[in-house]
């Protein structure tokens, strides 16, 4: 408009710029200690990881962060707790997971808190991560390594951490935490093989109400604990609505730690709520509520199986030794009904 | 489209007390395609008059007279079915756009104005049709624009925002920019319509001076007819489409005719300067 | 009287080109990874000698295979967004048009979405997709929008607001029918993400980018004439119908050039052009150059911002310019009303 303000912002332009120059050139920190170079070296090897990305694995695996909860609490249960240098403000699992050093969170992780920390290996999941993510990991440079989270069963679940327990060079420990966690499933199959399959609604999320789907690994979870979902659907989180429930009246509701940890608060709240307080389930008290670190695919995920197990199937615990007493009380003569229950299409 | 588009003056040269015919119309003839077919197409014409420099015409009718459906042909909006219209012995319907602009301007109601605008860029914008597409005015055109400012009286207003301008005003302001163009014709549609009656005596009294001080033509559609009869030099009548008389208002006002053309009882005076005046009868 | 002169113009996109070089270079001094100016122009000027083996790999990394490519593409859609706002207002005679009210975004979303559905692992489908489902979108409420012949501006409006909640259920159909797929990704993009610069070799879209804004500004005089009146235009001699086609077909590839590659960032294409106008007036010859250069001013900051204020975390760049942009459109719309 006029040479003034046209001079006043020319001006400004130039404080601003020289600011920024004299800000900037004043906390040059240097802190080259902490810069090691990146380790992927020439003739390493490389492998397919879950989705079919090939991954220029480094000779020594010595730094990994992992980008999700589940993630994490693989690498602690294979004993590799030391090499884990950074994980996401999600991981909670276990509690010394929150004090290791957070690169976001797992759908927008920081790349530049990722190469700050120069990892060998970093883990993702297709169960929490973005395809992104990993592409501009792949193109800085980073090995990163990508587990099928989604549409897994239990048994892949095992495979997948053997997988990633040879990739981080702890085979012996790997096959031995899948043995484990092998064994205990196979003693609860024994044991619930006569057994009818309890009808339940997994809920994970009550407003709007979804729940999962066939493929996901919650469902084959169920499966192992003797318990089927009323909805079958080929979507991964379906929506249902309450009027589906109410015809299809499942033994059992499921919850995913969506409200607290208190089987007792839940069910407080669902006999104050219409329509559910009239539930089959929610009159019997029938309710387990699962933490949300449950129900993750990892080696937790066989604790709540069995914790499952526990609560739906009593009496096939009542005989034998060692048993784990089911954490969350309330023990009900089930009445079994003998016809089988119409499922959801 | 737009050729270079240098400015260009008009190509006949003027001989000094010579006036000029700026505008010819012959025998155009024109008709409106109604949207329901079962109503009848209104036809125009044919029409025939000229327009010379220095003449102020009044197109005069009663409303559905067509004299929008005139003026949409003389500004080359629409092309005649039959006939020609040139200015400036041009066919005004084959000029190219810009040299349209330069030969014509046209003065309407103007549209609402979308973000704040000073009078004299308002103004400035009329000198478009000169220079090329994209270009920064020159300093000739800042004269033009100064000028057409002074001679429409409004050039204490030019730094003025035009939205909180008056209509008196900004109507002003609006002819200011259509001198601007330097045009060979000057059309205005129905200008005094939302004026009162000083209002309306000031603006054709300032279209006389203009009409007089300046080498165009300037064509006015009305249907005042006091207002035709005092400024006007002549008369264009027209009448559901047909054109019943052109000449001088003493020429056309006749009784009878008016009273066919405009269906109200009327009484048509003549006074000393030759010029009549017309008189509603009482019932 | 004092007209626009082409050397004001000139001042003008000095001036905010520097303020643009400044935002550039604290944004790429800032970030999770520390590293000084020295270090950034010692990385810049070895790459540019030739010497990219004296680079760290860390350095390397951080400048040109993080901040750099989100600078530019910051850069690319500020300016792509703003100068179609300011393109749609003048065309639509509308002063809160913004890029997206005739349908570009919500038809690059449905190209998004199909192709998430289809190949979610491909790289640069999805920008693909975004654009081809940008372009039907165009072209389909350009033939919506046209009346006898020509466009009619107030049936174009209607047109791409019918495309809009069109496409948008679509897009809620589709998202809670299709199987098996979780839709992760849709939100970032929805929201507006820098953070997946697109395969294709940056140059082409740097070029489509100047392609766009320069056809736009060669119509610039015709738009002062519009924006008084389309009838009054015509008069003056502009040729209304075809200025209304170039700003409608570069605006529109524009907003979709933008929104393929980073989503539908918001606020952008409705206020930039609105706070150019009220800091250097209406005059569309200086009006579209300055609105592209203060719209990437702007998003190189919201995107600094976005990746600063609560790292690690990194909030999507259209939630910083959402959070920005209500108020001051409040604020702006408040005065208007004066």
């Amino acid at each position: 408009m006029d040479p003034f303000r046209n001079a006043l912002k020319i001006g400004l332009t130039a404080a601003l710029l020289s600011f920024g120059v004299l800000r900037a050139s004043a906390d040059v920190e240097p802190a080259r200690q902490n810069r090691l170079p990146l380790a992927v070296v020439p003739g390493d090897q490389i492998v397919t990881d879950d989705v079919g990305r090939e991954v220029k694995m480094p000779a020594e695996v010595n730094r990994i962060v992992t980008l999700a909860p589940n993630l994490t609490e693989i690498v602690y249960a294979l004993g590799l707790a030391d090499k884990l240098v950074g994980d996401t403000n999600e991981c909670n699992n276990p509690p010394a997971a929150k004090s290791k050093p957070h690169v976001g969170e797992p759908q927008n992780p920081s790349l530049e808190a990722i190469v700050a920390l120069h990892p060998d290996l970093v883990l993702a999941t297709t169960a929490i991560n973005r395809v992104e993510t990993a592409d501009a990991l792949k193109r800085l440079g980073i090995a990163v390594y990508t587990s099928n989270g989604e549409g897994q069963t239990v048994l892949g679940i095992l495979d997948s951490i053997q997988r990633m327990a040879d990739l981080m060079a702890a085979k012996a420990k790997g096959a031995d935490l899948v043995a484990q966690m092998r064994r205990r499933l196979d003693e609860l199959h024994a044991r619930l093989e006569d057994r009818p399959m309890i009808h339940v609604l997994f809920v994970v999320w009550l407003d709007p109400l979804t729940t999962i789907g066939q493929s996901t690994f919650i469902a084959d979870a169920l499966r192992w604990a003797g318990a089927e979902s009323i909805v079958l659907s080929k979507q991964n989180w379906p929506q249902v609505s309450l009027e589906q429930v109410v015809r299809l009246q499942p033994e059992y509701l499921v919850f995913a730690g969506t409200h607290g940890e208190s089987r007792a608060t839940e069910l407080t709240e669902l006999r104050a709520r219409p329509v559910w307080r009239d539930l089959d389930a929610v009159r019997a008290g029938h309710v387990v509520n699962l933490s949300e670190k449950a129900i993750r695919p990892s080696p937790g995920l066989v604790d709540a199986i069995e914790q499952l197990a526990h609560d739906m199937h009593p009496e096939a615990f009542t005989v034998g030794s060692g048993d784990r007493s089911p954490r969350n009380g309330k023990q009900l003569a089930l009445e079994r009904s003998k016809e089988s229950i119409p499922c959801a299409r | 489209m737009s050729s270079a588009g240098s400015s260009t003056a008009p190509q006949v040269r003027e001989a000094p007390g010579a006036t000029l015919v700026r505008l010819k119309v012959e025998q155009a003839s024109y008709a409106h395609m109604a949207t329901d077919r079962s109503a009848p197409t209104f036809t125009l014409g044919p029409i025939s008059f000229e327009a010379e420099g220095h003449e102020l015409v009044a197109i005069l009718g009663p409303n559905a007279s067509g004299k929008s459906t005139l003026l949409t042909l003389l500004a080359g909006l629409n092309k005649p079915l039959s006939g020609r219209i040139e200015v400036d012995g041009s066919e005004v319907s084959q000029l190219d756009l810009r040299l349209r602009a330069q030969r014509i301007a046209l003065v309407q109601q103007e549209s609402e104005l979308l973000f704040p605008l000073r009078v004299w860029e308002y103004v400035l914008q009329g000198r478009y049709p000169y220079g090329r597409r994209l270009r920064f005015e020159s300093d000739q055109d800042c004269l033009f624009a100064g000028n057409a400012l002074a001679q429409v009286g409004a050039d204490p207003l030019r730094d003025r925002w035009m939205d909180q301008l008056s209509g008196g005003e900004k109507q002003r302001v609006i002819l200011a920019r259509a001198l601007a163009q330097q045009p060979s014709l000057l059309l205005l549609d129905e200008p005094t319509q939302h004026l009162d009656i000083g209002g309306k005596v000031e603006l054709l009294r300032r279209l006389r001076r203009l009409a007089d001080d300046n080498r165009y033509a300037v064509m006015v559609v009305t249907h005042e007819l006091d207002l035709a009869s005092e400024f006007c030099d002549r008369v264009v009548l027209l009448h559901r489409g047909r054109c019943l008389r052109v000449g001088t208002p003493a020429e056309v006002y006749e009784r009878p005719l008016l009273e066919e053309v405009f269906e109200a009882p009327l009484q048509v005076e003549m006074r000393p300067n030759g010029r009549p005046r017309v008189i509603l009868q009482g019932s | 009287m004092r007209p626009l002169t082409a050397r004001r113009v000139a001042l003008v996109c000095a001036a905010l080109g520097a303020t643009l070089f400044v935002a550039v270079v604290i944004s790429l001094r800032m970030g999770a990874y520390p590293i000084s100016i020295p270090e950034i122009v010692m990385t810049l000027v070895n790459r540019f000698i030739g010497r990219p083996n004296e680079i760290p790999p860390d350095f390397w990394n951080v400048v040109y295979e993080i901040r750099l490519p989100r600078i530019a593409l910051g850069i690319l859609v500020g300016a792509s967004l703003s100068t179609a706002g300011a393109g749609f207002q003048a065309l639509l005679r509308n002063p809160l048009a913004d890029p997206y009210v005739l349908g570009v975004s919500s038809g690059a979303a449905l190209g998004a979405i199909i192709s998430l559905a289809i190949a979610p692992q491909t790289a640069g489908m999805i920008q693909f997709a975004a654009f081809a489902g940008a372009g039907g979108t165009i072209a389909a409420v350009y033939f919506l929008g046209r009346r006898g012949g020509h466009v009619d501006t107030a049936t174009l409006l209607l047109a791409g607001i019918v495309a809009v909640s069109f496409l948008s259920a679509v897009i809620m159909f589709l998202m809670t029918t299709l199987p098996g797929r979780e839709f992760r990704g849709m939100a970032f993009w929805l929201m507006g993400d820098l953070a997946s610069p697109p395969p294709i070799r940056s140059h082409w879209l740097y070029l489509l980018l100047v392609i766009g804004v320069g056809s736009i500004y060669t119509t610039s005089s015709d738009l002062n004439l519009i924006l008084t009146g389309e009838q009054e235009a015509r008069h003056l001699g502009v040729n209304v119908n075809r200025v209304k086609i170039v700003v409608y077909v570069a605006a529109s590839l524009l907003t979709g050039l933008a929104v393929s590659v980073s989503g539908a960032i918001g606020y952008v294409g409705l206020l930039v052009p609105h706070l150019m106008r009220m800091m250097f007036g209406s005059d569309y010859r200086l009006l579209i150059p300055t609105s592209a250069l203060g719209g990437a001013i702007l998003i190189v900051l919201a995107d600094l911002l976005a990746r600063t204020v609560v790292a690690p975390t990194e909030l999507p760049v259209g939630a910083m310019t959402a959070l920005v942009g209500a108020p001051v459109f409040i604020y702006l719309m408040r005065r208007r009303v004066r």
